[in-house]
């Protein structure tokens, strides 16, 4: 009997578009088979597939969460700071692992996925909600887990890539590769970097026309650049897998960030922007070691990681004299050591036991403004603060028989000197129908996040009194698939969530002039997540695959009213769509291929009353972006030539107020890979 | 395929919808109060109301009805002259000159660097005050044009702040806030600083009553500031000899602000978590407040110059319409209404 795991017929779609790059389209049958993967009892889990990863060189995760996912992404701008509301929370709610190691900012709580360049990612994995639990705690909203792989290169191998995009953008991606029956070698670098002066129509402000007195005797709305928003990232990253070929495997990645961006000017400064310099660097170092100790029914790894980031922003103007002056400098160093163990062990093909223990260590110093004392000396405000971060978890995974699997996870935090209580999660899931291949899936958990040291410690406004965000989740689906080989595959899924986080951190101006944050607002977030993936062989080589998303994702303040005025009780979170939507949808035939991706954001509230104003109103948006490929086979080298279309149908649209984003735009790609 | 088609159909419909460019006209004659609403800092959602205290009508979002575009990022303050109103819009760089009956723009000027308050030495010439520079800025209103700069002593761009002033003669003072603690003098014929008086840890703003006493209040810093933190004064200073006259001491940890005079200026209010009021001549601070505490941190504050009524500001969570309080003189709520996001600042038409 041909079988097929349950769990990957999901991915069928990426398992066909895998293999885009050969032109091999083979839509698998579609069976049911006895055992699923054990790890993913239960789990809701959304598999980013490589070729959605790999699909152009100038894509961030935030582009690609943005158009394959349910996550909203809070875009500031093009080349700017993007973060993800997950299921209707903050960006802190989301934890991001890469290679097994957090990410998060442990100053800010969040990640920056503007900073991520999707072509160093070759595994990305969203776990929605309770299913974080078996990775990681904090995730309140759910995390993002990416890794990279051995590229499985056999002998040398090489692979140039090179955009053009307007605006002047230019992206170079070189990546080398080396392997044998051992040794896996994988050496990649990307630079981008763009002036960032896109065009838009600024509605916020108007130019005024005066007469010799100086009386406005007309306005109009500027066509303005994007100001102040130029770029140049590079990445280079490095990896090294060894593998024993007798059960074990060592790896090294090494992953060197670059960054060196303009923050733009809003849309209603009116100040010059030759006369101000507003600049954040940044450069990024993260190191893993790995060892994996495979056996029959058990396997033991171990980790151990270092991340050192160190933020530079400066914003400077010209105080007349043509040399821009510092209005504020600010340093921040974070170093973080990392280190894991984890444990499987398989009794028969029933039961499987797991166990990982993960250890950060911050070191973190925030200079962040330097003022004259009241002596005459100069002093620096900032702070400088260490923090243990333990997360301990070990887990039960039974299934039974065929048709059912139930899972059971108990994790451990500390934070400083604070431990959480334990922290359980439940999963259960089942096949309700062969036929159809339906099956259902359950999940509760506990959840804790620990204050920011930004939220503890930051000058002025930090508060060290604050307490950890908790929560519960509940998480119910169900999930099918269908097809037959070679002709068509469908798959689907609907889940409901419902989650309650108390003690929400908010950070809220002072009479004092500065924000201080507090745990202020009870939040109920719920909703449903439908998924559905289609790949279609429409005639000889001709193929579709189309994948969609589509998520209801109300977030609503339960909290007690902060006065007696206050309106936003039983109101939906600002900058949380209510509904968000992404499709993909991918036409092939033979060597070309054409990909469509279309994203919808419903209006988003600027106020925590949901009021709607002239001043505060992010309506919603449909985003369509185009992109043609053809593969060219040439003696010596594979060639890949490509155009695409972002923002096809110019729009003018906001993802964040006053921040201009840019209309229709384009990029073309040669990749070459030599034959060696 | 119909289906397929037919779902792509939909995804190529259907655009972002915006309604740009639509004037109102307003010309409302009447007396009546200007808020300023901060908004929320980065997010270019500051905006203007004015409230007719006599029909209680409240008008939001003027400046943007009148003129159709945004009034900026952070607005901080607002004076009026010769029936034109001037808005200082600290992150957008720019001080807007609007009509006050009709609100809409006549004039701006731009390129300051955080501007905070204006104060008019003349038609032809105003100061603006600045926060992270040295500098206060010299502007000719009538040119919309920065004429020149007054330089602050002991100060860096990254350590400036000017805040609010008043004048005496021919000097201007001015009360320096983030990580300062003085009063400046400035001769206004010199544009030059000419004294200035140490008070305690970050004076937040400045008033001058009927008897020609300056008065400020201090925030007294806060935990950890490599500035210093103590307990928070009230400063009556004497505007003839620059010397001050009285503290009031606060308890530790008290965060009292927004120091204001009533319209014979003869009395002054404050914010410490209740409101509280005090004649100029007073000896000892209050006991009791004026207004009790009523669960919520008041962000501003203004007294009405003709009735004496008592407006208070509660910008609730800070990220929605904040609400404005009317109390008469006897302590009744005699109105309540909202207005934008951090309702900020007042100024009496």
């Amino acid at each position: 009997m041909k079988r097929l795991i349950l769990g990957l017929l999901l991915l069928a779609p990426s398992v066909l578009l895998a293999q885009i790059n050969k032109r091999i389209f083979r839509i698998p049958e579609v069976t049911i088979l006895g055992k699923r993967p054990m790890k993913e009892i239960g789990v809701q889990k959304t598999q980013m597939d490589s070729i959605t990863l790999k699909e152009n060189i100038a894509l961030s995760m935030a582009d690609v969460l943005t158009f394959n996912s349910s996550i909203f992404v809070k875009n500031y701008g093009r080349a700017t700071l993007s973060t993800v509301a997950f299921r209707g929370t903050s960006p802190s709610h989301t934890q991001v692992t890469w290679n097994g190691m957090r990410i998060n900012n442990p100053m800010l709580g969040m990640t920056d996925f503007s900073m991520i360049p999707s072509y160093f990612i070759d595994d990305a994995s969203l776990l929605h909600g309770t299913s974080s639990v078996n990775e990681t705690g904090g995730g309140l909203g759910g995390s993002v887990k990416l890794s990279t792989q051995p590229a499985n290169a056999e002998g040398f191998g090489l692979q140039y890539v090179q955009g053009i995009g307007s605006f002047r953008t230019f992206d170079e991606f070189l990546r080398l590769t080396y392997g044998d029956d051992h040794w896996q070698s994988s050496t990649r670098l990307v630079y981008s970097s763009s002036p960032n002066e896109f065009s838009y129509r600024n509605h916020d402000k108007k130019e005024n026309i005066y007469d010799e007195d100086m009386n406005i005797v007309g306005q109009y709305y500027p066509e303005e650049k994007n100001r102040s928003g130029s770029f140049k990232d590079m990445h280079v990253l490095q990896e090294v897998y060894y593998n024993t070929r007798r059960g074990d495997r060592f790896g090294l990645n090494a992953w060197y960030i670059n960054s060196n961006r303009e923050l733009p000017m809003l849309t209603t400064d009116y100040g010059e922007e030759s006369a101000f310099e507003n600049r954040q660097r940044e450069e990024i170092f993260r190191g893993i070691l790995s060892w994996d100790h495979m056996r029959e029914n058990w396997k033991v790894a171990a980790k151990g990681g270092y991340i050192h980031t160190q933020m530079k922003y400066d914003y400077k103007r010209d105080a007349g004299t043509g040399t821009m002056v510092p209005m504020t400098r600010s340093r921040s160093k974070i170093n973080t050591f990392y280190g894991q163990a984890e444990g499987e062990y398989y009794i028969g093909r029933e039961w499987l036991f797991t166990a990982n223990v993960a250890a950060h260590q911050h070191f973190v110093e925030s200079r962040d403004k330097n003022i004259i004392r009241q002596d005459g000396n100069q002093a620096v405000v900032g702070y400088k603060k260490g923090r243990t971060e333990l997360s301990g978890a070990a887990s039960a995974k039974w299934q039974p028989n065929d048709r059912m699997g139930l899972s059971v996870v108990l994790r451990e935090e500390l934070y400083g000197e604070s431990w959480t209580p334990v922290i359980p999660a439940f999963f259960v899931d089942g096949i309700l129908s062969k036929k159809g291949n339906i099956m259902a899936k359950a999940s509760v958990s506990r959840n804790f996040r620990f204050p920011t040291l930004n939220d503890l410690y930051f000058l002025p406004g930090g508060n060290p009194d604050l307490k950890r965000e908790s929560g519960w989740t509940y998480d119910v689906g169900l999930s099918f698939a269908v097809g037959k080989e070679d002709v068509y595959s469908l798959s689907g899924s609907v889940n409901w969530f419902d989650s309650h986080v108390q003690d929400w951190i908010l950070w809220l101006p002072t009479t004092k002039g500065f924000f201080s944050p507090r745990n202020v607002k009870d939040v109920h977030a719920y909703g449903t997540e439908w998924k559905g993936d289609l790949s279609l062989a429409l005639a000889k080589d001709w193929n579709l695959t189309l994948n969609g998303t589509l998520s209801w994702t109300p977030s609503i303040n339960e909290g007690e009213p902060m006065s007696p005025a206050d309106q936003s009780v039983g109101k939906q979170l600002p900058y949380v769509p209510e509904w968000s939507s992404s499709v993909t949808g991918r036409l092939s035939w033979k060597r070309w291929s054409f990909l469509y991706k279309w994203c919808y954001y419903s209006e988003r509230f600027t106020m925590s009353s949901n009021d709607i104003s002239l001043t505060g109103k992010l309506p919603s948006y449909y985003m369509s972006n185009i992109t043609l490929e053809r593969g060219v086979s040439l003696k010596w080298a594979e060639l890949s030539l490509k155009g695409a279309v972002n923002n096809l149908f110019n729009e003018e649209y906001l993802s964040v107020l006053s921040r201009p984003m840019p209309r229709i735009n384009f990029e073309f790609f040669i990749g070459i890979t030599p034959k060696f | 395929m119909i289906l397929v088609a037919a779902s792509f159909g939909m995804l190529l419909s259907g655009c972002m919808e915006w309604d740009y460019g639509e004037y109102e006209d307003f010309n409302i004659t009447s007396p009546g109060l200007f808020i300023t609403n901060e908004g929320n800092f980065q997010y270019g959602n500051a905006t203007l109301s004015f409230y007719n205290p006599a029909t209680k009508e409240i008008e939001n979002e003027v400046f943007y009805r009148a003129n159709a575009m945004k009034l900026g990022d952070v607005a901080q303050s607002m004076v009026i002259r010769d029936g034109i109103g001037w808005v200082v819009v600290n992150n957008s760089h720019v001080v807007f000159a609007i009509d006050i009956n009709t609100f809409k723009e006549v004039g701006r000027i731009t390129n300051f660097t955080s501007p905070r308050y204006i104060h008019f030495i003349s038609d032809e010439k105003a100061y603006v005050t600045q926060i992270w520079d040295n500098r206060i800025f010299i502007v000719n209103p009538k040119k919309y044009q920065i004429t020149g700069y007054i330089e602050c002593p002991n100060m860096t761009m990254e350590s400036g702040s000017t805040e609010q002033m008043v004048q005496y003669g021919k000097y201007v003072y001015v009360n320096c806030w983030s990580y300062q603690n003085r009063i400046l003098k400035i001769d206004t014929e010199t544009d030059q600083v000419v004294d200035e008086l140490e008070v305690g840890i970050q004076p937040t703003s400045l008033v001058m009553d009927c008897n020609n006493k300056l008065w400020t209040v201090t925030d007294g810093g806060y935990e950890g500031s490599p500035y210093g933190h103590e307990a928070p004064s009230l400063y009556r200073i004497d505007a003839e000899t620059f010397t001050i006259e009285k503290r009031f001491k606060f308890e530790f940890g008290d965060w009292p602000s927004e120091v204001q005079l009533n319209g014979t200026k003869d009395k002054i209010y404050w914010l410490n978590d209740d409101v509280w009021e005090m004649d100029v001549t007073a000896d000892r601070a209050p006991v009791e407040p004026f207004l009790p505490y009523n669960g919520t941190l008041y962000y501003g504050l203004t007294i009405c110059p003709r009735t004496g009524d008592v407006y208070v500001a509660d910008a609730i969570d800070y990220v929605q319409q904040g609400m404005i309080y009317r109390y008469s003189k006897d302590k009744e709520l005699i109105d309540e209404f909202y207005v934008g996001i951090i309702p900020g600042a007042f100024c009496w038409k």
